[in-house]
């Protein structure tokens, strides 16, 4: 658990150095100008995550008391299938037309966070609300929607 | 019940097939349905300001009978939104500058302007080289022989990216006169507004933007311009023609449709925007932007292009900046 | 240069016709609702509003869309208090308290309090804007490249050393911001870094997407994962409205001294109000004698950040109006307005049109004015936001982040980046890693770098460049001082006891 977060910047910075070591070189000037400053970013970031990384083997206690937050099974399944729904919304947007898959989406949010016994209210907020919010972005703030 | 909102949500999206179904098949006469003007950039910025004008100017004049809404699809220095228009039909147009020519040479695109339809240009800027106040440079030709004696020698403003206009037609008139061009040393501003508070606070030796950014700083006397890329005195700037270099550089703004546009299609624009370019209504955009006349038809603007893509290619492999 | 107070009044005169009064009073309002939805701020509002504006005279459009830009400025710190959902960067600095203000049953208060003290950094600000435009406008020009890369490095300085304790996660949420906004062209050399061939990519990544991200979807997927947990449902009691003495007295010097700090900041092209109300924030809680109650709800913590950025956005119109130069993403869009309908902004509108300044000026102490009055009316319309149970508040923000999303960038590939930045902000405030570094270092990391560049050509060193000018030297101090002189302070405590 504890190296979650401190694995997670190291690799981050080891696939940002070596992304930086491909870049191409600038044909304007100095050739490598462009790589410089990531590079400095990149090193610096991959030494605070290693320092990172030994500071949390001390506070092992605290940082298993923070991933407490997971234990209820139920709503972290929920907090995945939000996010799942999020990418599903991502891929209906365009095709679908923002209308349609905001009904959609916000409807199944609703299903999903405020429960299924309360069908009828979930059904109107999310017909009532998609539209309001097409009405007010695409008639009134004239923004270009799907 | 929820199954009922399962089959609600069909229904309608079989509803909404068969209404944009109904809508394109049509073979009623061009256009048949609203059209949309693709304004390449956010919301605010040169090219969503065209596609409005354009399309304030052909509403309100009545040129165009069709409802129009401008669509922002910005990224990527048009290429969001010309991606866009290369899968649309005919209803869609877009705007254009050079960029369409340029992004492809500079290896940052996949399309060139011969996969889409000309339709147009419209208007021009000019594009300006000003020293700060109390610089000692006298002119463009002393200028020019500084940096032909040093290309390194002074600090050049421009923005807000390298192979843009401004870049690329001090690029063309430095080499022209004999300049080392690939030691000359650009700063990129953010924008063409940036580009002006470092030339008016001294942190740069010169800089290239647009003569409208530049004019009014000039009549105030706190910079000044040296020469212009127009092929003619401008409120008493003189040009590089002027001053004995034999060049000219539009930064022109047109208009283009998607790929495969039919004879009747192309020549409906034609008369629309031929209209348009003599209203009041447009002459008072160029006017408040600081633009020129500068339009062509469909067929001189396919052959303008042509000429243009030639020079580009030409010039950004000079620039050090070709693939 | 003295005041031409002749024009002034004649301003005066103009801006209180009642046509005037009334774009003022519609545009405050659209501003604010506008500038309420997370992701629209101030730029935003104006752009979209911008067709409004045709066909009108140019002075009422300037009255209308300045007015816009503030409602917009009053509007972003409310979804910031209530929801901790800061619309734009410069309202980032008020969910640092606001929001634990809400928490703690005080979002009445704490909307009257951001109000009246984004009343004060207005008002000291236009002072400020009436009296010393021009000689201001003249010091921004002697920021330069080296200039600005210390102004932000001690930003980020600034910011960084409020994680007390918890400098080297400070440090590490500072660099992956960096990181991040080395994405895109980099413009000095045209060298295009980490796009993976995404067109939309080559722009960099949208600030405001990150800041939806991590403030607006992190916090609703954290309060999902706590929906059982009652201890961490906000207070149905939201409170009086009217804060009490004690507020007002511990607020009352923070917002009144920061608001030149901000009206400074913003006068700056290019710096603006995330800047100055970061800075603010920062010095008020190295100054407070109450520095641990910072982020836990100080009510001073919330009026010095508001009074600096309302300060910011008035400095902003300085260079627009004096020299026709944008010193903000907000007043670039009002640029391009003006132009359109033909008024332009620059040295010669103060000589050749001073009633179009002076009536502007004047429209914007009315608004402001107007603005308190209508944010506090609705003070009681916004707190029943509160009371939607959050089972059906937190689907409704988490659409509201996709919208305003998609009205930034046009593209569902913003989505992505929205739910990448949702996790990471998830788990920052799981293992209360400070999200404040890594939002400044996204806003600012890409002037950051590029000033350097652009410095480093201009002059041969590195000590070249911070000895530039005195402004760079002071810049340079102040730095050093902001990282060390709280550690210092810290030792020596130490050593006391």
């Amino acid at each position: 658990m504890r190296f979650i977060i401190p694995g997670a910047t190291i690799l981050i910075s080891i696939v940002y150095l070596f992304l930086t070591y491909n870049l191409p070189q600038a044909h304007v000037g100095d050739p490598d100008a462009a790589q410089k400053y990531p590079l400095l970013i990149g090193y610096a970031l991959l030494v605070l995550s290693v320092l990172y990384l030994i500071s949390e083997l001390k506070n092992e206690e605290k940082v298993r008391e923070a991933f407490r937050i997971f234990s209820d099974k139920e709503l972290t399944i929920k907090v995945i299938v939000v996010l799942a729904l999020c990418l599903v919304y991502t891929y209906m947007f365009e095709p679908l037309g923002f209308l349609i898959s905001t009904i959609i989406f916000l409807g199944a949010l609703l299903f999903l966070i405020n429960g299924v016994k309360k069908w009828l209210l979930n059904i109107i907020i999310a017909l009532v609300f998609s539209f309001a919010t097409w009405y007010a972005f695409a008639e009134l703030l004239q923004v270009s929607l799907p | 019940m929820k199954i009922k909102f399962k089959w609600m949500a069909l229904a309608m999206l079989l509803a909404t097939f068969i209404i944009s179904g109904c809508s394109s098949s049509g073979d009623a006469e061009y256009p048949s349905k609203n059209i949309e003007i693709i304004a390449p950039a956010t919301p605010g910025g040169g090219w969503d300001a065209t596609a409005r004008a354009i399309q304030n100017v052909l509403d309100k004049e009545g040129i165009v009978e069709q409802n129009m809404n401008v669509v922002n699809k910005p990224g990527g220095g048009g290429e969001v939104g010309w991606q866009y228009l290369k899968g649309k039909d005919a209803h869609d147009i877009s705007v254009n500058s050079s960029l369409v020519i340029a992004n492809n040479l500079l290896g940052q695109s996949e399309l060139t302007y011969e996969d889409f339809t000309p339709l147009a240009i419209l208007a021009t800027e000019w594009i300006s080289i000003a020293v700060p106040e109390k610089s000692d440079i006298e002119d463009g030709i002393d200028l020019l022989d500084r940096l032909k004696e040093d290309p390194a020698s002074l600090t050049i403003a421009v923005g807000p990216a390298l192979g843009n206009n401004d870049h690329l037609s001090f690029v063309r008139v430095a080499e022209e006169y004999g300049v080392d061009v690939s030691k000359l040393r650009f700063l990129v501003y953010e924008s063409g507004g940036d580009v002006l508070t470092a030339l008016l606070g001294g942190h740069v030796d010169l800089a290239t933007f647009s003569l409208s950014e530049s004019l009014e700083q000039n009549e105030a006397g706190n910079i000044r311009v040296l020469a212009t890329t127009a092929d003619e005195t401008i409120d008493g700037i003189p040009s590089w023609q002027d001053q004995g270099i034999d060049f000219t550089f539009p930064h022109w703004r047109g208009l283009m449709g998607p790929p495969d546009m039919t004879e009747e299609e192309i020549a409906y624009w034609d008369n629309a925007l031929s209209e348009m370019v003599e209203t009041e209504g447009w002459k008072n955009v160029l006017e408040n932007n600081g633009w020129d006349n500068y339009y062509m038809n469909s067929k001189e603007t396919k052959a303008f292009l042509d000429e243009q893509n030639e020079m580009y290619k030409e010039l950004i492999d000079k620039a050090g900046l070709g693939n | 240069m003295g005041v031409d107070w002749g024009s002034f009044a004649e301003g005066f005169s103009t801006a209180i016709q009642f046509e005037n009064l009334i774009f003022i009073v519609i545009g405050g309002l659209l501003g604010t609702i506008v500038g309420m939805l997370p992701g629209l701020g101030p730029a935003t509002a104006v752009a979209v509003l911008i067709p409004v504006t045709f066909g009108m005279e140019p002075t009422s459009a300037l009255i209308l869309l300045g007015a816009i830009y503030y409602g917009a400025m009053y509007g972003g710190s409310r979804s910031s208090i209530l929801i901790n959902t800061p619309g734009d960067g410069s309202a980032i600095a008020a969910t640092f308290d606001g929001y634990p203000m809400t928490r703690k049953g005080q979002a009445g208060q704490a909307l009257t309090l951001a109000t009246l003290a984004s009343l004060v950094g207005g008002f000291i600000a236009m002072i400020g804007f009436v009296f010393l435009a021009q000689p201001l406008a003249q010091f921004a020009l002697k920021f330069g490249p080296a200039e600005y890369f210390f102004l932000l490095l001690f930003t980020l300085s600034a910011v960084v050393s409020l994680s007390k304790g918890n400098m080297l996660k400070g440090f590490i949420s500072m660099f992956l911001g960096l990181l991040i906004t080395t994405i895109g062209i980099d413009s000095q050399s045209g060298v295009y870094r980490f796009t993976f061939g995404v067109p939309h990519l080559s722009e960099g990544v949208d600030f405001l997407v990150v800041i939806i991200g991590i403030y607006a979807v992190g916090e609703v997927l954290y309060n999902i994962l706590l929906l059982k947990d009652d201890s961490y449902r906000i207070k149905e009691d939201v409170g009086n409205k009217w804060i009490t003495k004690e507020q007002f007295k511990r607020s009352f010097w923070p917002a009144l001294r920061q608001s030149p700090v901000g009206f400074l900041i913003g006068i700056l092209p290019g710096a603006g109000g995330s800047i100055a109300s970061m800075i603010s924030y920062s010095t008020e809680q190295q100054l407070s004698k109450k520095s641990d109650e910072f982020g836990k709800g100080a009510p001073e913590g919330l009026a010095a950040p508001e009074s600096s950025n309302n300060a910011a956005a008035v400095g902003a119109f300085i260079p627009l109006l004096t020299m026709g130069i944008p010193g903000s993403g907000t007043t670039a869009v009002i640029l391009g307005a003006l132009i359109m309908l033909g008024l332009q902004p620059g040295p010669m509108l103060f000589q050749n049109q001073p009633e179009v300044v002076w009536t502007f000026v004047n429209s914007l102490f009315i608004g402001n004015i107007a603005l308190v009055i209508m944010n506090i009316l609705l003070i009681g319309f916004l707190i029943k936001i509160l009371k939607t149970p959050a089972n059906i508040l937190y689907p409704i923000i988490l659409l509201l982040a996709f919208i305003g999303t998609y009205t930034l960038g046009y593209s569902t590939i913003d989505f992505f980046i929205l739910m990448i930045f949702g996790v990471i902000g998830l788990f920052m405030k799981i293992l209360n890693i400070p999200s404040a570094p890594l939002i400044l270092a996204v806003i600012i990391g890409n002037q950051l770098e590029q000033n350097f560049r652009m410095a480093s050509v201009s002059y041969d060193s590195v000590f070249g460049m911070m000895t530039a000018s005195p402004i760079a030297i002071f810049f340079v101090i102040i730095t050093v001082l902001s990282v060390f002189l709280p550690m210092l302070l810290n030792r020596l405590a130490r050593i006391k006891r």
